[in-house]
């Protein structure tokens, strides 16, 4: 059971170092979303299930997706036909590709598994969480409210005009 | 929730609704006024709902927030300072043509974060709190974007923060597997019988203090300090030099009264560390600055050293100490910036050495106010800064740290010279080509104007008589009101 732990732990690891060293972004994006269900399985090895599927759901699913269409938005001049075609060189997916399936194969083992499988023999179930978030953590929950409204206030402020100063190392590069 | 939950978190609750109706006025139309009278009372409600709590006993919300004398006097400094600090900003924004309405609201929300940061007696809440103010503060930093330095500033901000923010996670991390508890008086509980640290805890404790210490900007981590400080807007370069680091020095001093931590060798060695070097790089690198921004910025960082020492103290006498300090310091640093963002044209900020040269002739007032703020961030008698660090000295020798206080007075000495040579730029003959600085609007003039006017009388009142401010502290922070403490009779036992 410790193994499962520890194999996905290693992936997580790998895949993270791979998504900072990476210089082109989309490679460095399938990197991410591997480090992101490594980092899953984790959470359910070690008894939190709801925590794996809302790891999978949130980043993996929503937050990286997101990305991947600003990438897109910002690129949408150049050839983008070109640019697929060197995206999808085998050099770029084997990587990743062995990593989920060794994730993959874990998980499959995880499921087949007779009992929960879980390192300290608790697993913590999304009522807990619920219950925990919408009791004695209520206070926190409206504080992150707050702390979201800040981000987005912020955000929308900074992104709203194009800014006309650029940076005074860029500045002469560009004249 | 219960009823009795929601008074004594009505301050919050206030900051929150004024955010959230700044939020929805600015919806409605954009007016820099009504923004601005909206954030003002919002603060002033709050402050005043402070009164209604003030007699009342210690109260616990389960189990994220305590409310006490400590967090009331700590609130109600935090508030007070963020209401001067709008009431300066309202003149500096006037001038520019960006959009001021969002400033207001990302203001009252940082106010929120400090605020939650002194009341927190839990690691979620230590946490969230922490968050919101820093979110508030990149967004804050950058606000002038046609400023050529403000995106520089502003990235620096969010990646370092980021990071020690990481730190602070991942020491919570450790500590939580070492006790299994994330609050405060759980943490206490576990380690009261030790002698020494356990590893875990202590690396845990560590990456706390990396956590901790950038957003006080103490060495060695305060690289990003002169930096951000001169790429953000004047206003909220004050903000980041009071709020920000009083709200965490408020949490710094709960957390180590409360697990006790002036017990353990190692953490008492690392303090005594970053207090003597905060010291010196502050003053040594304010040496050779010609910004006033920056001079004003590594002056921050040395006068965090200053704090470090009433806070190595670790009894009564060093949190009084802590607390006269931060008010004097908070009441001079606004004031220093005040007069830098009042001085400020639509052009950039006043920062440069030169733009001081001949103030007196020019604007004698307030020549007189910055006169007076930077005498009291050196500790010249007759003003706020002398006593506070008169009560620092108190509270080092009466603990006997000898060569913190030894440290202290050199550092006294070097600091002196840099905060002389700014006033010696004042008196200076001004030079004759230059042509005098447009006046704005009375009206607008009139609350910057003010405001300083009051914060120079506040100065000197509290460095001629201390004894009203010293009442209202030691009457709002007592031993009894500061740590719940459930180890008590463990502690007996172990000894």
């Amino acid at each position: 059971m410790e193994l499962t732990f520890y194999v996905a732990s290693a992936i997580a690891i790998l895949a993270t170092i791979m998504v900072i060293t990476n210089y082109n972004m989309i490679h460095a994006l399938l990197y991410l979303v591997v480090s992101f269900l490594a980092v899953a399985v984790v959470f359910f090895t070690l008894g939190a299930p709801f925590m794996a599927a809302l790891e999978v759901i949130i980043y993996a699913g929503a937050i990286v997706v997101l990305i991947i269409f600003v990438i897109m938005m910002l690129n949408l001049t150049n050839e983008d036909v070109q640019q697929e075609k060197t995206w999808l060189r085998p050099k770029t997916w084997i990587g990743p590709a062995l990593l989920s399936l060794v994730l993959l194969a874990e998980l499959a083992y995880l499921v087949i598994a007779e009992d929960m499988p879980t390192i300290n023999n608790q697993p913590v179930d999304a009522r807990e969480v619920g219950l925990a978030l919408y009791g004695p953590y209520l206070l926190g929950v409206q504080l992150c409210g707050m702390l979201l409204m800040a981000g987005i206030v912020g955000a929308y402020h900074l992104g709203r005009q194009k800014k006309k100063v650029v940076h005074r190392f860029l500045e002469r590069s560009e004249i | 929730m219960s009823q009795i939950d929601f008074h004594y978190l009505m301050p919050l609750l206030i900051l929150t609704g004024g955010a959230l109706l700044t939020m929805l006025v600015v919806a409605i139309k954009r007016n820099h006024k009504i923004i601005y009278v909206v954030t003002a009372l919002s603060l002033i409600g709050s402050f005043l709902y402070l009164f209604e709590l003030r007699g009342l006993q210690r109260h616990v919300v389960e189990p994220l927030f305590v409310i006490d004398g400590f967090a009331i006097l700590y609130i109600g400094l935090t508030l007070l300072t963020s209401l001067v600090i709008s009431m300066m900003s309202y003149a500096y924004f006037e001038q520019r043509e960006e959009r001021k309405e969002e400033y207001y609201i990302l203001i009252l929300l940082a106010t929120l974060g400090a605020c939650t940061l002194v009341i927190s007696k839990h690691f979620a809440s230590l946490f969230l709190g922490l968050e919101v103010l820093s979110v508030s503060l990149y967004a804050l930093i950058s606000y002038l974007r046609m400023r050529e330095r403000s995106d520089e500033a502003g990235i620096k901000y969010l990646i370092l923060a980021a990071v020690s923010s990481a730190f602070l996670l991942f020491g919570m991390a450790l500590v939580y597997a070492s006790t299994g508890t994330m609050t405060f008086e759980g943490i206490a509980a576990s380690i009261a019988s030790a002698y020494d640290l356990p590893l875990l805890m202590l690396t845990g404790f560590g990456m706390m203090i990396i956590g901790v210490g950038f957003k006080l900007s103490v060495v060695p981590f305060h690289m990003w300090t002169p930096d951000v400080y001169e790429g953000a807007p004047a206003p909220v370069t004050a903000f980041i030099a009071t709020v920000s680091k009083g709200g965490m020095l408020g949490l710094l001093i709960r957390l180590f009264m409360q697990v006790e931590g002036f017990r353990f060798q190692t953490l008492v060695l690392i303090f005594t560390i970053v207090a003597i070097a905060s010291m010196f790089a502050g003053n040594l690198l304010a040496l050779m600055q010609r910004n006033v921004k920056r001079i004003l910025a590594y002056s921050s960082i040395s006068h965090l050293g200053y704090l470090l020492v009433a806070f190595l103290a670790g009894n009564e006498l060093g949190v009084e100490a802590i607390t006269f300090y931060l008010v004097a310091y908070f009441i001079t640093t606004v004031g220093a910036f005040g007069v830098v963002t009042m001085l400020s044209d639509s052009e950039g900020d006043a920062e440069q050495l030169e733009d001081y040269r001949g103030l007196l002739w020019r604007r004698p007032w307030t020549a007189a106010v910055f006169t007076a703020m930077l005498l009291s961030l050196a500790g010249i008698p007759l003003t706020a800064g002398f006593v506070g660090k008169f009560y620092i000295l108190a509270a080092g020798v009466n603990t006997q740290l000898w060569l913190l206080v030894a440290m202290l007075v050199l550092n006294s000495v070097i600091g002196l010279y840099y905060y002389i040579k700014l006033i010696a730029v004042m008196f200076q003959q001004p030079e004759a080509g230059r042509e005098p600085v447009e006046r704005l609007r009375p009206s607008i003039l009139l609350a910057s104007a003010g405001t300083l006017a009051v914060l120079a009388l506040l100065l000197l009142y509290i460095g001629v008589y201390p004894t009203g401010l010293v009442n209202l502290i030691e009457g709002l922070i007592s031993p009894a009101t500061m740590v719940q403490n459930p180890s008590a009779p463990l502690l007996e036992a172990a000894k």
